[in-house]
This record gives structure tokens, C-alpha cells and sequence, in this order.
């Protein structure tokens, strides 16, 4: 069994139960051990990054040290603590002098960066530990009338010099992965734009408007339902629509799945195991697609 | 050995420098300098009467040595040692210093310690006069043939050139047919003309002395019996040197007796293998056997060895009338003979599918200019019409993207320099053959720098070409309606736009041609960063290398258009035949040379020649030594000063003649300042000095100067023999780290200087009396400067205490 | 835009404090060719940001407009436009250079106070609610591990991270 530090991050406990539910019960149905480690924090987003990039790297590699102190690699659920922990690991790996710099910084906390250890996103352990061949074997639902507007989320693929995560203008990875499952992935147009998230709070129209827009473009390409994989892109595109209702008086009904709720299922667990009341646009169109 | 007579020659300028420096002084001191046997003053002694008075005591006997202090030494020098020559003496026994820039001029307001100066001067220049060694003239043998390698444009024009002034020419082509990128291009600016003159030389060589241009398919270039064309094939080995090359050539075989076809055409209808045709962007396909267009050189079929079924088929060899067909041909290795070699192998486009985001390669309906050329050109694919190659309907809206790959730092950082031209020429010959079909082009920049450039652009605009500053981010496309989405900021405008268009084409970077990097490697060339062939200096050795009788010229340098890369030829051309044009070369022996007793057994100098002039070989006694080609030695003395053994001396510049030098500059002070021994190179160091003198800038007279034909040639003891002899600092003065002219020179020195400083503090000496300065002509201001800092330097450390021994 | 001498010292600070921070590195490479205004998913959205008018501004050293400016926070941090910027200018870097600067010069806008205030409180940006908290077991997830708030603490007081809440009080 292979094994994981999990770094869970602040907004998937916080708010959405249902991606930690399905992502812990079919990672460990699929023989992923995954390791609750204490005393990690924020993973240091591009909100605190705003602040201070140099506090942001140093938290980052803080958490890192933890899972290097216990000798795991990390896996992240979500894309935004990818970016952070990856980046981060990525440019104190590559430049000397930075790390020399943030090892000062963590001295004071009784901490060394090492760089020992790599940072992954659980599509990478899908994709190398588990394999395409052994989760098709495991699938056990027919996901073939479903069509699929993936969206990663910016930070699975960019900076994409320092994740080296997948191709950034024209990534695969993930919608292969969704194809592995059963569900077709469909093109529509700017799928690889951002759809807003990390400016809510700040400019709530902007983001509203970016994500009316990735709504408007996977409804005009006549998905089923959008697919993602960071929560902060779930609560923009689902709660979303809420707020576009109110806001534009539209009304889209585009369910949003986290993969790892469609890989629960397509794996068969109970869609009543998995918490999926907690979505604001409910998702039975979806499950009643799924035979 | 003869006795050695010296004669002193003091130019005073026309009694300019007399104002300043006591030339009774300066004559009675030089006249008691032992072996000086003639010493005469005169206003000038580079021309007139005055290079008479030289002339006569040389011939009459009287001297065997000859010093001449006269002003601009770098004029002088030559008229005077030509004289010397003329009247018998060996050149190379002439010294000619600068009393005026290096000594009157800088020092004009302290006299006194200037003519005190002068007298150091005088001796030091009479005692490497008295050490100076007669140097011969070789001669090498020069081939009269020359090697051009690529059948493009550059190396068709350097081609016939080259053969029109009775030089035997090989023209080597990889490809089956010359023309090169340029055959491609359709039409070229700023002319318009159709480019498949280039397919042939520019010029009809059967009318060489008319002025009225020739249809080229006409001009018989096959036809000039001093031009070789090697087509299909490669050079895989070079060995020999500059006059006498020996290059081997790798044939491909064509299959197809070049002697017997007849170009009746009756093998393609029956060839049964059909492929896309590279050569018209796969916008059309061909057989096995075929030809590019019908008027291409040479004229004769080729079969593509990569799909032919050979003898599974032959249905060409069956329907051949003149048994033109030879399927049994194999690679044949050619030896060529040559004097010279250029280098015309060109550039090509850019891979854009790399850059993702346009999705080149991915939607084909995103194409490139050359693609778009072949569109363009009535002989093309599509007999002119613009299609979008997904559905072959024509293309109504077009998209020029500029700068794909080029002003780049992830893939080529620098401009292509003709890809604003192409797109502007494309977007109007479209608009001149369909007037209603939509062109936008998207720019950072318009460049269009050339003569009736500018032109092109007006033109465009005045037939309705729109221009959107603003570089595009990416092209999509539709799935359902497949019509491209070009996505740009119209930064003039702040307004973002997607632009709907049938057809996409990109403006590649201008990239090095394939085969580049090996076929630097066979030569024995550098390449830029870029990749491109470097220019030994693009100012002033435009098309030379670094090795001399290999010459560039074309796109192989840099992306050009037509004219320029005419013009380039030319000059390659010219640079070649000056070259060979006696059948022998003529060179001085101002070389290194080796003592092969001290010589052995270890390889730095081979590595540190810049000019690849040295070669290990191993001798009787089973050691190596090193043997110096004096051809190919450009005498700067990198290896003298790299030398662990100091087994090397250049014959010009010996370790004694350097040390009683050094010895006579620092023999006489005449000032209160501590004496500074400045060691210059002869190009930029010593240039330097010149112009500080020439502006009349002051510094003081303890700075004495010694001249070495590069800085490379100094050895740490040297720095350690000038303290020796008396001098209380040393100023090192070279061309700049990166731009010194024997490439690495100043990079030597300043390892040495580093590594000197080292050992003086090792001996108790302040390093910072010792320093290397690098810079240029102009930079005479710094030299003063320099000087001065120095001096005041000094004067705080207080007299050099030098232990015994040390 | 003020003309003059002055400005252009003023200019030539500016891109210097903006090149010696973290992230800021690549900003005097800028040509202005506005790949990254065309990939900005938020420019196309809202006037009120293009990070090549940002780049531009800060390289003519319109310091104050930057700085206390809102388009600075209006960037997704998407890095689409880093992805193709054909001089390989950082831009996304860039823009966090320069809200660090702003930062410390006390243009803080109130979420990223939030955000600060959180992050040194609970070591978490996002509060996480009792009411979930509490469900965990019911939902059939482990009850959360604690968090490292004293060990960024102890790393805040070498940043200086935990002042900043203090410089938004002394510049407003």
C-alpha cells in the first residue's frame, strides 16, 4: 500500500465535506493509505503570497518539512494547496540561495528544508500509483451518457515551468482520467480560462462574471455537468449560480462534481455515503445518468 | 652575425615638439647610447627628404638597425618600413616609437621630466632594436578552386561569381534541386519579381556583360564549365589548411543518370507511390520519381529512396526511353581539392507547433508564410488561389500573426529581421488578386527598414489590410463551424478582440538550417548563441571567420532578404578570390616557435591558440611537442604566455627583447612619482594610450609604456621581472575581456594579473600595485585617469621593498 | 503623467524597488505586445485591470497610481499570461511584487486584512465551522489534527508578517 501524508488545506474541511468524504473513501478503496499529520497549516495561497511572497514560501515549506519529518510524500485534494506546496518545493529545490533564505526564516520554528520529498496532486497518484488499467478495472458504473465539461483549475497546470504538472495549453491528463472512467470530456470554449475564484471577497462581480461565463460556455457546449478538482472553483461555479440567479436572474442548473465525487461513483459507492447534499445545485441529473 | 649599427631618427614635428621636449638634450643622450652610430633630427622622416636621409644610411651601410620617433606611428610605420625594405634591410629591424602622443602631449606642462621620459623612451626602443632578429616572408600554395556549401540564393551568387573570375567552384546542395528557401518564397520584396529566378545565379551567365536582367531558367548556369554542382549531397569531412583543402563529399544517389534523362516526363505518370509534397507545404502531393517545378537545376529527375518500391515495381525503368534509370546507384563518396571554402547553408522556419497556444500543426488551417508563399505562387499547388487547406475552399478572412517564435526569449530572442516584409508583400498580393478577401494583421512592431520598405506597408494599407497592434494570445477553434478564433488586445483601441478568420498564417522566426550545428563541427566553425555562423567581426570582417580562407555568407549568418544576401555573396565572394587570386599566400614569419627541448608532454597551448594554429606531435623520443603552423599562427603569443615550460617565443616579441625594454623604460625617472611600467596590447591598449596623448590629457611622466602584441602573451614572472628592474607599479592595458582581437587575450591576462597579485602578496607586495585595465580607442580619458589613480596609489603605499631573492 | 528631470529619477527608483523584490525580477524586459492583456480573462471582463497598462505604469514609475490603485488586486493569479509572455516576463510574479510593496506601504484592501488577521489567529485563512467540525464522525471523517499556528508565529516574526496589520493602522 502506498502512503501519503494528506495536506487537506483549510477550504475543503471548512466547506465542502463531500470532496474529503468521496476523495478519502475511493483513495483508500483504490489502496492509497493517506496520513493525517499534525500541526500543518494554510498551505500559504496566493492570498498570502499577495502579502508577503517570502512569509507564503516559508509557510509552504514549513508544511513540506513536516512530511519530510515523517519521511511521506505529500498529496494534495486541492489544486490550490498544489500550487502553493509544489511551487514552493519546486524554487527552493532549483535556487540555493532562496532556500538558504527560508531556512533562516525557519530556524526560528526549528525547521530545515530539505527537499527531499515531492508534493503531488491525487491525480498524479492515480495516474502513476494506481494506473489507468487498474482504476478501469475497478469502475463499476456505467458513466458512458455523460458528458463531462472538465475544469482543473489554473493552478493544476500554471505556473507550469515550476509544476511541470501536464502540457499548459494543452493538458490531457485530466480529462483521460475522466475518459477512464466511463464519461466523455467535451470541449467548450476558454476551458482553460480561470473561472474567478481567487477574486471573490475582493471583487465579487468579476469573479461572478468569470464564472457566469465558464457556466454559459459548458451549457452552449451542452455538458451534463462540470467536473473539478480545487474547491475554490467548486464554491465559484456552484454556489455561483446561486448568486447568478439573484444577481442576473439566469438560472442554469449546471451541476458540479468534484472528480473525486465521480470517481467515488463510478466506483460504486453509495451516492448517499458521500455527502452530496452539501451542493448548492443539486446533482441528481447526474446521478440518474449514471447506470 | 654583423655588427649591430643603430640609427636614431628624432622627428621634432616641424619644431612642435621641440616646444616641449629639449631635442639637444634628447640627441646628445642618444648619441652616447652604445652601438647608436647615427643619430639625425629632422621635421619629419616618414616621406620626402626626410625618409631620403633613412633611405641613404640604410643603403650606404651605414646602419643595420633603424629607431624612428616620429608622430601617428600607426601611418608612418608603414611608409617607413617599406622604404627600409626597398633600400635592403629586413623590415623587421625597424623600432618606431611616439614621442608626440605618448610623451610631449601628455606631459606638455612638466618639460622637464617629459624630455626625461623621452631619453627612457629612446633607449628602450634602441635596445629592442639592437635585440630585433631579421623575420622572412613565407609562401604557402593557393588553390584556385573554391567549395560553396548550399545551393540557395547566397551560395548560387558566391557560386557564379566565383566562376566568372576563372575560379574552379564546387556547389554542394543537400537537396535533390538548388533554389533553396528562396524558390519557395513565391514573389520577393522589394521587387516583386518572381523568385523563381533564383532557382538559377542572378545574373545570365552567357550575357555576364550585359546590364538587362535574364530569365534565369534560360541562363545556361549548368552550363559554366568551371561550376561543379554536387545536388543530394553533403560534406562529411574537411582536413587540410586555408589554400589547400581536402573535403570529402557524400553523394546521395539520385537514381537517375544526370547524363541520359531527358526530362520527357514518361516516369511520373506510371510511378505508383504518391506523397504529400514537402515542397509545396503538402498542399499537393507527388510520385516517387519527380522534379520540384520544371525549371530547376539540375534538370533532372530524382527518385525519394524513402518511399520508392525500387525493384518490387520499376515501372519507371520499363517505360524510361533513354535507360536514364538506375536503380543501383549507391552512396558515393567524393574528394575535392580547394582552396577556400563558403559557407551559404541558409536558415529555414521556425517549428511554430511549439508554441501551443497557436496550435500550429494542430488545426490545419493555421499556416505558415512559406506555406502561404506556395499559395501565392502561380506555379504553386493552388495555381494562386488562397484555400484553407481543411476543405480546399478559399480563404476570405485571413489572420497574420507577426513574431512567432521570434523577439521570443523562450525559443529565439532576436528579430527576424524579414518577416514584417513577407507578411506585408503576401497581404498585398493577396489584395491585389482578391480585393474583396479580408486581411488583418496582428504586429508588435512594424519593421520595414529597407529601402521602399516603408512602401510595402502604405501600400497594404491603402488596399484595405487591417493592422491590430497587439500581439495574439491564442487561436481556437470552433469544433461545430471549425472557422479559427484568433483572440488579440488591440492595445491602440484597449479593446479585445476576436478575430474570425478562415485562415491563420504565422511569421516563423528565421531559424539556422538543418545541419547547421554538424556541419560547423566538420568545419571547424563557431556558431552564434542563436545558432546562426559567426561573423569573425560584423563590422569589420563582414563573411570572414575566424580561420582564414573559410568565408559565410547568406541566412547561414542571419536571416536576410534578397538583396542583402546578394550582396552578402559578393562580398564572401570577393573575400575568397583576394584570397587566392595569386595562387599563393604570403606571410611573414612574425610567429611563435617552439623549443623543442623544453617543450613536452603537455597540452595547453594546443587548447589556448584561439587560431587552432598548433598540433601535438610525438617525436623520436616517444614525447610530444608542439609544432606551430606558421601559416595558420596570427603571432599574438597566447600560447607564450600559456607556456608552463616557456618553451615558446615569439620571434617578433622574445622574453629579452621585452626585459631590456622593460629595463630602459625604468632606467631613467626624471620625476618625484614612483615609476609605472604599463604593459599594452598593440590593438585597443595601445590605442587607448594614442587617443589620451592626442586629446592632450595630462597625466604624469612616471608612466612609462612597453607595447606586446597582445596582453595574452605576458607570463606571471614578467609582472615580477618589471619590479625587479625598478618599477614601483604595473598597469596592464588590454582590449575589453570579450572583445580583445586575438578572442582571448585580455581573458588570459586577467587570469594572470589575479594570479600574480596572489604571489606578490605572498612576497609581502602590496598587490594593488599591479592591475589590469581593459579598453577601447576611445577611452582615453580612462587611460589618464587610470594613470593618475595609479600614481596617487602608489605615492600613499610609499617606496616597493623587494626581499632578496624574491 | 508629470514631465520632467525629476520624474525620470523617480522613474528609475521605482523599477529598481520593483526588480530587487522577490517575483519582481523580470518586469524591465516588458515590450508591451500585450499577449498577457489578450490571455487576461479578467481584463477582458473589467477595464479596471490589464497587466500590461500595470507593467507599463510601473515602468514609467507612476508609483503612487500602482500602488494604491486597484487594478494590482483585481489579477486571478491564472498565470495565463506568464505561460505566454514571449519575454518571459513573470507577470503573475510581478503582480504579487507588487502588492507586497503596496503592503508595506500600507494599501492593504480589507480582505487581505482578513485574510492576514486569520492566518496569524487560527493558521488558516478559512475558518472552519463548529458546526462542521462536530459532523465529522457522522460523515465518516477523522476528527481534524491541530495546527501549526505557533510554529508561523514564530516564522511571522522573521518576515515581519505579523506587523502588517499594524502598518495598515499607522497608514490609514
Amino acid at each position: 500500500m502506498t502512503s501519503y501524508a494528506l495536506f487537506l488545506g483549510c477550504t475543503i474541511p471548512a466547506r465542502q465535506p463531500s470532496y474529503e468524504v468521496s476523495a478519502r473513501r475511493a483513495l483508500t478503496k483504490l489502496g492509497i493509505e493517506l496520513v493525517d499529520l499534525a500541526n500543518m497549516t494554510c498551505c500559504a495561497p496566493p492570498p498570502v503570497q499577495s502579502l508577503d511572497l517570502e512569509t507564503g514560501l516559508s509557510i509552504a515549506a514549513y508544511n513540506i518539512c513536516l512530511a519530510e519529518e515523517a519521511d511521506l510524500n505529500i498529496v494534495t485534494l486541492c489544486t490550490g494547496c498544489f500550487e502553493s506546496l509544489a511551487m514552493a518545493n519546486a524554487m527552493l529545490k532549483e535556487n540555493e540561495k532562496l532556500k538558504a533564505r527560508v531556512n533562516q526564516i525557519l530556524s526560528n520554528a526549528g525547521k530545515e528544508f530539505e527537499g527531499s520529498k515531492e508534493v503531488k496532486h491525487y491525480l498524479q497518484v492515480l495516474l502513476n500509483d494506481v494506473g489507468p488499467n487498474r482504476l478501469k478495472e475497478n469502475v463499476s458504473k456505467n458513466l458512458s451518457s455523460l458528458k463531462v465539461a472538465s475544469f482543473s483549475g489554473c493552478h493544476l497546470l500554471r505556473p507550469s515551468a515550476l509544476l511541470k504538472f501536464d502540457d499548459p495549453e494543452k493538458p490531457y491528463i485530466f480529462d483521460d482520467l475522466i475518459e477512464t472512467l466511463g464519461a466523455k470530456s467535451i470541449w467548450y470554449r476558454h476551458k482553460l480560462k480561470c473561472c474567478g475564484g481567487l477574486l471573490r471577497g475582493y471583487a465579487d462581480d468579476v469573479a461572478l462574471a468569470l464564472a457566469r461565463e465558464k457556466i454559459v460556455n459548458t451549457t452552449k457546449a451542452g455538458a451534463d455537468c462540470i467536473v473539478t478538482l480545487c474547491p475554490f472553483c467548486f464554491l465559484t461555479l456552484d454556489l455561483g449560480q446561486v448568486l447568478m440567479k439573484s444577481t442576473f436572474h439566469e438560472e442554469y442548473n449546471m451541476p458540479v462534481l468534484h472528480y473525486s465525487e465521480l470517481l467515488a461513483l463510478a466506483l460504486g459507492i453509495d451516492p448517499t455515503e458521500l455527502a452530496l447534499q452539501f451542493h448548492k445545485i443539486k446533482v441528481y441529473s447526474v446521478l440518474n445518468k449514471i447506470g | 652575425m654583423n655588427e649591430v649599427k643603430v640609427g636614431v631618427f628624432l622627428s621634432d614635428c616641424g619644431n612642435q615638439l621641440s616646444k616641449i621636449l629639449d631635442f639637444n638634450a634628447l640627441t646628445n643622450y642618444v648619441k652616447d647610447v652604445s652601438d647608436v652610430v647615427l643619430v639625425k633630427r629632422n621635421s619629419e622622416f616618414w616621406r620626402g627628404e626626410g625618409l631620403r636621409i633613412i633611405v641613404d644610411a640604410v643603403k650606404g651601410g651605414k646602419i643595420n638597425r633603424v629607431v624612428v620617433a616620429e608622430s601617428l606611428p600607426k601611418l608612418s610605420e608603414v611608409s617607413i618600413v617599406q622604404a627600409v625594405e626597398e633600400a635592403g634591410l629586413n623590415p623587421y629591424l625597424v623600432e618606431v616609437i611616439d614621442l608626440k602622443d605618448h610623451c610631449a602631449w601628455p606631459h606638455r606642462e612638466t618639460p622637464k621630466e617629459a624630455t626625461e621620459k623621452a631619453k627612457a623612451m629612446l633607449l628602450a626602443a634602441t635596445e629592442r632594436a639592437k635585440l630585433l632578429e631579421p623575420i622572412e616572408k613565407l609562401e604557402f600554395p593557393a588553390l584556385k578552386s573554391v567549395l560553396v556549401i548550399g545551393g540557395g540564393i547566397a551560395g548560387m551568387q558566391a557560386a557564379v561569381d566565383l566562376a566568372d573570375l576563372g575560379f574552379e567552384v564546387d556547389l554542394v546542395e543537400k537537396e535533390p534541386f538548388l533554389g533553396g528557401l528562396a524558390a519557395r518564397a513565391g514573389r520577393f520584396f522589394p521587387t516583386d519579381d518572381c523568385a523563381i529566378c533564383i532557382q538559377s545565379p542572378a545574373s545570365d551567365v552567357k550575357t555576364i556583360t550585359h546590364t538587362s536582367r535574364k530569365c534565369v531558367y534560360r541562363s545556361g548556369f549548368t552550363e559554366i564549365p568551371n561550376l561543379n554542382i554536387l545536388a543530394n549531397s553533403k560534406v562529411v569531412g574537411v582536413e587540410g589548411v586555408p589554400g589547400n583543402y581536402k573535403v570529402t563529399i557524400e553523394k546521395k544517389p539520385r537514381y537517375v543518370n544526370e547524363l541520359k534523362c531527358v526530362r520527357c516526363d514518361l516516369c511520373t505518370p506510371v510511378c505508383p507511390v504518391e506523397v504529400p509534397d514537402e515542397y509545396n507545404a503538402k498542399l499537393k502531393t507527388r510520385k516517387a520519381i519527380y522534379m520540384i517545378t520544371p525549371n530547376v537545376h539540375p534538370p533532372v529527375y530524382v527518385i525519394d529512396e524513402s518511399v520508392c518500391k525500387f525493384r518490387d515495381c520499376a515501372k519507371c525503368v520499363e517505360v524510361c526511353p533513354t535507360d536514364a534509370i538506375e536503380l543501383d546507384q549507391k552512396i558515393e563518396r567524393v574528394t575535392l581539392n580547394v582552396g577556400s571554402i563558403i559557407v551559404a547553408t541558409g536558415f529555414q522556419e521556425f517549428d511554430s507547433s511549439v508554441i501551443k497556444e497557436y496550435h500550429y500543426g494542430d488545426y490545419p488551417d493555421v499556416i505558415t508564410n512559406l506555406e502561404l508563399a506556395r499559395m501565392i505562387d502561380g506555379f504553386g499547388p493552388t495555381g494562386g488561389t488562397i484555400i484553407k487547406p481543411s476543405d480546399r475552399k478559399p480563404a476570405k478572412k485571413i489572420v497574420m500573426v507577426q513574431c512567432v517564435g521570434s523577439r521570443d526569449r523562450r525559443w529565439n530572442p532576436y528579430c527576424s529581421s524579414i518577416c514584417c516584409m513577407i507578411s506585408l508583400k503576401h497581404a498585398s498580393l493577396i489584395k491585389t488578386a482578391y480585393p474583396d478577401t479580408d486581411v488583418t494583421v496582428c504586429y508588435i512592431d512594424i519593421r520595414t527598414t529597407g529601402r521602399e520598405h516603408e512602401y510595402y506597408y502604405e501600400r497594404a494599407r491603402e488596399m484595405g489590410v487591417k493592422f491590430v497592434k497587439g500581439r495574439p494570445s491564442e487561436i481556437s477553434r470552433d469544433p461545430e463551424t471549425g472557422r479559427l478564433i484568433v483572440d488579440v488586445e488591440d492595445e491602440l483601441l484597449k479593446r479585445f478582440l476576436e478575430l474570425d478568420a478562415d485562415l491563420v498564417v504565422l511569421a516563423p522566426a528565421m531559424v539556422p538550417a538543418e545541419g547547421t550545428k554538424e556541419l560547423a563541427e566538420i568545419l571547424g566553425l563557431e556558431l552564434e548563441e542563436d545558432g546562426f555562423f559567426k561573423e569573425y567581426n560584423a563590422k569589420l570582417r563582414p563573411t570572414e571567420t575566424k580561420l582564414r580562407g573559410m568565408y559565410l555568407c547568406g541566412g547561414a549568418t542571419f536571416p536576410k532578404d534578397a538583396p542583402t544576401t546578394s550582396l552578402h555573396a559578393h562580398s564572401a565572394a570577393m573575400k575568397a578570390a583576394k584570397f587566392l587570386i595569386t595562387g599563393k599566400i604570403v606571410k611573414d614569419q612574425r610567429t611563435a616557435v617552439v623549443n623543442e627541448e623544453y617543450c613536452g608532454d603537455c597540452e595547453f597551448c594546443p587548447v589556448t591558440c584561439p587560431y587552432g594554429a598548433i598540433s601535438l606531435e610525438p617525436t623520436s623520443e616517444d614525447h610530444i611537442v608542439a609544432r606551430i603552423s606558421d601559416l595558420l599562427c596570427e603571432g599574438c603569443g597566447i600560447c607564450v604566455g600559456t607556456c608552463p615550460l616557456n618553451a615558446i617565443e615569439l620571434r617578433h616579441s622574445r622574453p629579452n627583447q621585452m626585459l631590456a625594454q622593460m629595463k630602459a623604460l625604468m632606467s631613467i625617472n626624471g620625476t618625484s612619482k614612483p615609476l609605472i611600467l604599463t604593459i599594452c596590447c598593440s590593438e585597443c591598449g595601445h590605442a587607448a594610450v594614442d587617443s589620451s596623448g592626442m586629446a592632450m590629457m595630462q597625466y604624469p611622466a612616471n608612466v612609462r609604456v612597453m607595447k606586446v602584441p597582445c596582453t595574452g602573451i605576458l607570463q606571471v614572472h614578467q609582472f615580477l621581472e618589471a619590479f625587479k628592474v625598478g618599477a614601483q607599479g604595473v598597469m596592464v592595458v588590454g582590449c575589453k575581456s570579450d572583445g580583445c582581437h586575438y578572442e582571448v587575450g585580455s581573458q588570459q591576462a586577467e587570469k594572470k594579473v589575479a594570479l600574480a597579485r596572489m604571489l606578490l602578496k605572498e612576497y609581502g607586495i602590496e598587490p594593488e600595485r599591479l592591475e589590469m585595465f581593459n579598453m577601447v580607442y576611445i577611452e582615453g580619458d580612462k587611460f589618464a585617469e587610470a594613470a593618475q589613480t595609479m600614481t596617487e596609489r602608489l605615492k600613499k603605499l610609499g617606496k616597493l621593498q623587494l626581499m632578496e631573492g624574491s | 503623467m508629470k514631465q520632467g528631470k525629476e520624474e525620470k529619477t523617480t522613474n528609475q527608483a521605482f523599477s529598481d524597488v520593483i526588480t530587487s523584490r522577490l517575483g519582481g525580477e523580470t518586469i524591465t524586459l516588458c515590450y508591451q505586445c500585450g499577449t498577457c492583456a489578450s490571455s487576461c480573462p479578467v481584463a477582458r471582463i473589467t477595464p479596471r485591470f490589464n497587466p500590461r497598462e500595470v507593467i507599463k505604469l510601473s515602468l514609467l514609475g507612476e508609483k503612487d497610481e500602482v500602488l494604491s490603485g486597484d487594478a494590482i488586486w483585481l489579477c486571478c493569479s491564472c498565470y495565463n499570461c506568464q505561460e505566454r509572455c514571449p519575454q518571459k516576463v513573470e507577470i503573475a510574479d510581478v503582480i504579487y511584487a507588487l502588492r507586497n510593496i503596496a503592503v508595506k506601504e500600507g494599501n492593504i484592501p480589507n480582505i487581505y486584512s482578513e485574510f492576514a488577521a486569520e492566518l496569524i489567529n487560527e493558521g488558516r485563512i478559512v475558518p472552519i465551522s463548529k458546526f462542521l467540525e462536530k459532523k465529522r464522525p457522522d460523515l465518516g471523517l477523522p476528527s481534524l489534527k491541530p495546527v501549526g499556528v505557533d510554529a508561523l508565529r514564530k516564522i511571522f516574526s522573521i518576515t515581519g508578517f505579523d506587523k502588517i496589520k499594524q502598518e495598515k493602522a499607522e497608514a490609514s
